[in-house]
């Protein structure tokens, strides 16, 4: 008998999803950005963002399913930049300093070489100090909705000019630009970040379903 | 048996976190980064690594109330030593900070400290420990825990698998005994007169 896989395996249902650990450091311990920096490569295997209060936002490394989902992303979005060459594209661990000083790492986010030219060598050392000019995040099982939500605000209040936050578990996709109201697409194929980068286009059939073109091992 | 759990059983590792040498801590330092964090439950390794969960969550929480309400009513009664809660954090004497869910010291022990050892998680390995797996915790983290209690001078260790009605009972220099569903366990003789019910705490329910 030939059974294909028509729909994706159950996921683990984390409905409320596990919050970053968050660690409060001031006034007891202050970090300049090198040490920040250098505290992070110390911990190469987390996921350290610095709200703009000085808070640690600390989370565990990502299951294989959504990291594989971060490389299609990153990977379609890199592709664009290629062919397109005005920017670059940066992959999730990369982090930015924002204007008001968190330090974030979108899953996915690229920045206009006119951008990228215009930092000073000390706006280049680190984590560079300039909001990206577009950025994806990628719901992990484990992310709460609401949290990513405010990261996506935070982005177009520091200069984001388009946000995409794609959600698996409801397979949804929320656009933010500034000075517009959040859109959602529900069960989207595709989505166009046309005008601002134009020609893009990111195909959401992996994302959705990692599993709709591998076979099923075989009966015996 | 069916698990009407609502939650994922997905093993969640604490997060290791390393501070040293970016970030040097006194041991007053880091009792107050502690407390500043008290949502975030930090215990410290051997190596100095921190090792940090998140709050607990479902009926676990509450088994863990029962259990230290349970050991501070004997404590009381039995007058020796003093009963302490998940909240209470110990520095062992290899060095590590360890914050079991509920614990007992004698007061003769307690006696001892030093008035600047009010500022610091104590330089005292507990007599009885007493550690709840919860979901997401990983097992076998949490052997090496107990182990390391033991290691340090604790007398008696329960290690409580509410989700596989198990008990691990652990005394130094013997062999860890598994015992399966057990109505109750006897803190016989580090804790006399002590019987911890587990009927109650083995139903999956608040």
């Amino acid at each position: 008998m030939v059974t294909t896989v028509a729909k994706p395996p159950p996921q683990p249902t984390a409905a409320a999803g596990t919050p970053p650990i968050i660690l409060k450091l001031s006034p007891l311990i202050e970090m300049d950005d090198n040490q920040f920096a250098e505290f992070c490569s110390l911990n190469p295997n987390l996921r350290i963002e610095r709200t703009k209060n000085g808070e640690l936002e600390i989370m565990a490394p990502v299951f294989s399913e959504t990291g594989g989902k971060e490389g299609e992303i990153f990977g379609q979005l890199w592709n664009w930049s290629k062919r397109d060459g005005s920017g670059r594209a940066f992959g999730p661990s990369a982090g930015f300093t924002l204007p008001n000083s968190a330090i974030r790492e979108p899953d996915a986010s690229w920045i206009s070489f006119s951008r990228l030219q215009a930092l000073t060598p000390e706006q280049r050392s680190g984590f560079y100090k300039i909001c990206p000019e577009f950025v994806i995040e990628l719901r992990s099982d484990s992310d709460r909705l609401s949290v990513l939500q405010a990261k996506m605000e935070e982005y177009i209040a520091n200069g984001a000019r388009l946000g995409w936050l794609i959600d698996p578990q409801t397979t949804r996709v929320y656009t933010y630009r500034p000075d517009a109201e959040v859109q959602i697409l529900q069960d989207p194929d595709s989505i166009s970040a046309d005008p601002f980068l134009p020609g893009f286009t990111l195909d959401l059939t992996e994302i959705w379903n990692p599993w709709h073109n591998l076979q099923p091992p075989a009966e015996n | 048996m069916t698990d009407t759990t609502p939650y994922p059983a997905l093993e969640v590792p604490p997060i290791q976190l390393r501070l040293d040498p970016v970030i040097k801590l006194t041991e007053e330092e880091f009792a107050a980064f502690c407390t500043m964090n008290k949502e975030a439950r930090i215990e410290r390794r051997v190596d100095g690594t921190l090792e940090i969960l998140g709050p607990t969550y479902g009926y676990i929480g509450s088994k863990n109330a029962t259990i230290s309400a349970r050991l501070y009513e004997w404590a009381k009664r039995d007058g020796s030593g003093v009963a302490f809660g998940s909240l209470m954090g110990y520095t062992l004497p290899n060095g590590a900070m360890r914050s079991p869910d509920s614990s007992w010291v004698p007061k003769s022990r307690l006696r001892e400290l030093a008035p600047e050892d009010e500022e610091r998680f104590i330089p005292v390995c507990p007599d009885f420990v007493l550690e709840l797996r919860s979901h997401s915790d990983n097992l076998k983290l949490l052997h090496a825990k107990m182990e390391e209690f033991m290691d340090n001078g604790s007398r008696l260790g329960w290690l409580l698998d509410i989700k596989n009605k198990r008990a691990y009972e652990y005394r130094p220099g013997e062999d860890m005994k598994i015992i399966e569903n057990p109505d109750n366990l006897s803190g016989e003789p580090v804790l006399p007169g002590f019987t911890l019910e587990l009927r109650k705490i083995w139903d999956n329910q608040f």
